[in-house]
C-alpha cells in the first residue's frame, strides 16, 4: 500500500521535474560544456576542450574587482532590506486579520508592475534633472548624484526586493506567540531586551530564508544595475552578458558565470553554516 | 504588604466596554479567583494588572504603589499564561533563569535559586530539556517555577489549567493551592471553571459583561448568590419565577406557577416584586416532603451518574427541574412524584 502511494506521489512530481530539467538543468549543463570549449571569432565556440577560459578568468584581477563589487552590492541590499523589512513585517504579523490582508496587498502590489517599468520610474525620480534634484535645486541645494552610481543601483534593488524579505520574515514572525513577548516583559525584560532575547532568535528561520533569497536575487539581477548604474556600475551579470554579446566570447562568459555561481553558492553555504547552531536551538 | 487594589478600573476597546468600574481589593497572601464566562472581562482585568493593557480609567495599586502606567517589566508580577508561553528556544533551566538574569543577579545565585525552585516543583533532572520535550503537566510546573523564582509581588494566573486533561487538572488545583499558601503570595487566578475557583480561591469575584457581580467565599456564592445569573453560573440550579407574597423575618413566601413556596433571601424585595426562586438540584427531595415546600411533577428522564442519580422532573407549569439524589431512588420515567425542599434550602433573588 505504502509503496504504491509513494509511487503515485512521485508521478505527480513528473511535470514539474520535466519543466525544471528542460528549462533549467539542460541549459546550465550546456553552459558548463561551453565553458570548456575554445572561443572563436567565426562561431560561438569551437568544440575543443580547454581550461584556458577558467585560467584567464581566475587570473584576471579585474574579475575579482567586479566579483567583490557585486557581492558588496548584494550584501548592502540584503542588509538594508532586512532593516527596512523587519519592522514592517513585525507590524504585519501583529495586525488584525483585516489589516493584515490590506498590508499584505500593499507589500505585494509593487510586484504587479514589471521590474523594467519600475526602474524607469526610479530613473524619472533620481535622474540629474529628476524629481528629487528639481526639488533640491528649487531649495537652492546642490545637484545630487543619485543615479548612474552605486547609490542608484542600491535604491532600485532595495525597492524591488523588500517585498521578498517582508514575506519571508512574516511567516516566522507570525509564528512567534505574542504571549512569549509578554512573558518576557513580565519577567523584567524591557521592550528592547525582549526583542533581542525572544523575538529575534525565534524569527531567525525567516531572517535566514529572507537573507538568502534577497542576496541571491540581488546578485543575479541585471536590469536594475544596468539601467540605474548606467554601465558605470559593473556587476558580474552585466560583465558576463557584455562578454558574450559584445566580445562574442561565449566560453569566457560561461566560465565567468559558472565561477560566480560557485562563489555565490559558497557564500550561501558559509552563511547557512554560521546560522546552523542558532537555528538548531529552535528545533 | 503586597495587596492589590483596583479602583474604578475601566477598559474600553473602541465601542466595547470590556471592564466597567471595577472595585476590588485583594489582601496580602490571598488568592482571589476572577470567575466568569468568556468575554466577561476577567482576562482583560488580569492583563491590566500585569501591564499588558492600559486601563481607560481607574487605578491599580500593588503594595500601595500606583502601577497603572508602569510597563510590565517594572511591576514585578509573576505571570502564568494559559498556553504557558515557555520560551521554545531555551531549556527549562534557561526559562526559569530568565527573570533572574533580567534582574542582573550573579551567576552563582541564579544557579542556586533556579535549582531550588526546580526541586520544589518536582522538575529536578529535567532542567536541560526543551519545553516541547515536556508533558503538559511538566510545562505547567516550569511556568509556575519561572513565575515564582523571581519572588514577585503578586502571582497572576490566566486559566493555567485549561490545557490539561481532567485528572491532572484536579491534581494541579490542589498543587497550586499548596504552592500559593507556602509562598504566601497574593494571587489573582482567572478561570471560567467554577469548580476550580471553589477549590482554589479564598474569595471568588464573579464577573459578567465587564462588571463585578458578586465577591465572596465559595459557600457564600453557592448558598447566597446575589442574582439569578450568579446562581446559575456557580454550580447548577433550578430557577422558578414567582412574585413575592409576604415576608416574615428572613423568610419570604413566593407565589409561583406551582403554588406558594417559602424560602430565604431576597432582602431588598417587597411584596408584589417579581423574583426568582433558586433551588439546587441536591436540595430537592424526591418523593417526600416533611415539613417544607411541596411541588408535584412527572419524571421525564433519569441518569445514573455513579455517586448520584440525576432526574429531570416536569412541573405542573411545564417547567423542567433537575433533581439529584442518592443513586438508589426507585422512581422511573413517567412516574408522578412529589418534590420537597426545606425553606432554608431555597434562595430568592430579584427578577
Amino acid at each position: 500500500m505504502g509503496g504504491t502511494e509513494v509511487r503515485v506521489r512521485l508521478w505527480l512530481a513528473v511535470p514539474a521535474l520535466a519543466v525544471v530539467t528542460i528549462f533549467f538543468v539542460i541549459p546550465y549543463l550546456n553552459l558548463a560544456l561551453i565553458s570548456f570549449y575554445e572561443p572563436s571569432h567565426r562561431a560561438a565556440y569551437i568544440r575543443e576542450f580547454t581550461l584556458a577560459n577558467y585560467r584567464g578568468t581566475v587570473l584576471d584581477r579585474f574579475t575579482w574587482q567586479v566579483v567583490w563589487h557585486t557581492v558588496w552590492i548584494g550584501a548592502v541590499t540584503t542588509a538594508v532590506t532586512l532593516v527596512l523589512g523587519y519592522p514592517l513585517s513585525y507590524k504585519l504579523s501583529r495586525a488584525s486579520s483585516r489589516m493584515k490582508g490590506l498590508l499584505m496587498m500593499l507589500v505585494i502590489s509593487p510586484l504587479l508592475v514589471g521590474v523594467l517599468i519600475r526602474t524607469y520610474g526610479w530613473m524619472i525620480i533620481l535622474a540629474d534633472t529628476g524629481l528629487v534634484n528639481q526639488l533640491v535645486q528649487a531649495l537652492h541645494g546642490p545637484e545630487l548624484p543619485l543615479m548612474y552610481n552605486d547609490l542608484g543601483v542600491l535604491i532600485g534593488l532595495v525597492h524591488v526586493y523588500v517585498p521578498f524579505m517582508v514575506l519571508s520574515l512574516a511567516g516566522s514572525l507570525q509564528a512567534v506567540d505574542p504571549d512569549l513577548e509578554r512573558a518576557s516583559r513580565s519577567l523584567g525584560a524591557g521592550a528592547w531586551r525582549t526583542f533581542w532575547r525572544v523575538t529575534w532568535p525565534l524569527s531567525l528561520p525567516g531572517v535566514v530564508s529572507g537573507v538568502v533569497l534577497v542576496f541571491v536575487l540581488a546578485e543575479s539581477s541585471y536590469v536594475i544595475p544596468s539601467l540605474l548604474g548606467g554601465f558605470t556600475v559593473l556587476t558580474v551579470p552585466i560583465l558576463v552578458i557584455r562578454t558574450i554579446t559584445e566580445l562574442f566570447n561565449w566560453p569566457a562568459g560561461s566560465a565567468f558565470a559558472l565561477l560566480f555561481f560557485a562563489i555565490i553558492l559558497g557564500l550561501v553555504w558559509a552563511f547557512l553554516e554560521v546560522m546552523r547552531r542558532p537555528l538548531q536551538r529552535l528545533q | 504588604m503586597s495587596a492589590i487594589t483596583l479602583t474604578s478600573l475601566t477598559k474600553r476597546f473602541g465601542e466595547v466596554l470590556a471592564v466597567e468600574d471595577l472595585d476590588l481589593r485583594i489582601a496580602e497572601g490571598e488568592l482571589v479567583a476572577l470567575l466568569g464566562p468568556s468575554g466577561c472581562g476577567k482576562t482583560t482585568t488580569l492583563r491590566m494588572i500585569a501591564g499588558f493593557e492600559t486601563p481607560t480609567e481607574g487605578s491599580i495599586r500593588i503594595a500601595e504603589r500606583e502601577v497603572a502606567h508602569l510597563p510590565p517589566e517594572r511591576r514585578n508580577c509573576g505571570m502564568v499564561f494559559q498556553n504557558y508561553a515557555l520560551f521554545p528556544h531555551l531549556t527549562v533551566q534557561e526559562n526559569v533563569a530568565f527573570g533572574l538574569e533580567m534582574r542582573g543577579l550573579k551567576r552563582s545565585e541564579i544557579r542556586e535559586r533556579t535549582a531550588r525552585i526546580l526541586d520544589k516543583v518536582g522538575l529536578k533532572g529535567l532542567q536541560d530539556r526543551r519545553p516541547r520535550q515536556l508533558s503538559g503537566g511538566q510545562q505547567q510546573r516550569t511556568a509556575l517555577a519561572r513565575a515564582l523564582v523571581i519572588s514577585p509581588a503578586v502571582l497572576l494566573l490566566d486559566e493555567p489549567l485549561a490545557n490539561l486533561d481532567a485528572k491532572l487538572r484536579e491534581e494541579m488545583r490542589f498543587y497550586i493551592r499548596e504552592l500559593q499558601r507556602e509562598f504566601h503570595i497574593t494571587t489573582v487566578y482567572v478561570t471560567h471553571d467554577q469548580a476550580e475557583a471553589m477549590v482554589l480561591a479564598d474569595q471568588i469575584a464573579v464577573m459578567m459583561e465587564g462588571r463585578l457581580r458578586q465577591l465572596g467565599a465559595a459557600v457564600d456564592l453557592y448558598r447566597r448568590p446575589a442574582s439569578a445569573e450568579v446562581a446559575d453560573f456557580v454550580g447548577v440550579t433550578n430557577l422558578l419565577p414567582g412574585t413575592v407574597r409576604d415576608r416574615n423575618g428572613s423568610r419570604l413566601r413566593l407565589e409561583t406557577a406551582v403554588g406558594l413556596l417559602s424560602a430565604e433571601g431576597g432582602e431588598r424585595l417587597r411584596p408584589g416584586d417579581a423574583a426568582w426562586l433558586s433551588i439546587r438540584p441536591e436540595d430537592l427531595e424526591l418523593g417526600q416532603a416533611d415539613g417544607g415546600n411541596q411541588i408535584r411533577g412527572t419524571v421525564r428522564a433519569r441518569a445514573f451518574l455513579g455517586n448520584l442519580a440525576d432526574y429531570r422532573v416536569e412541573l405542573a407549569g411545564g417547567q423542567l427541574v433537575r433533581v439529584q439524589t442518592a443513586p438508589g431512588a426507585r422512581q422511573r420515567e413517567g412516574d408522578e412524584v412529589v418534590l420537597g425542599f426545606k425553606p432554608e434550602a431555597g434562595w430568592v433573588v430579584p427578577r
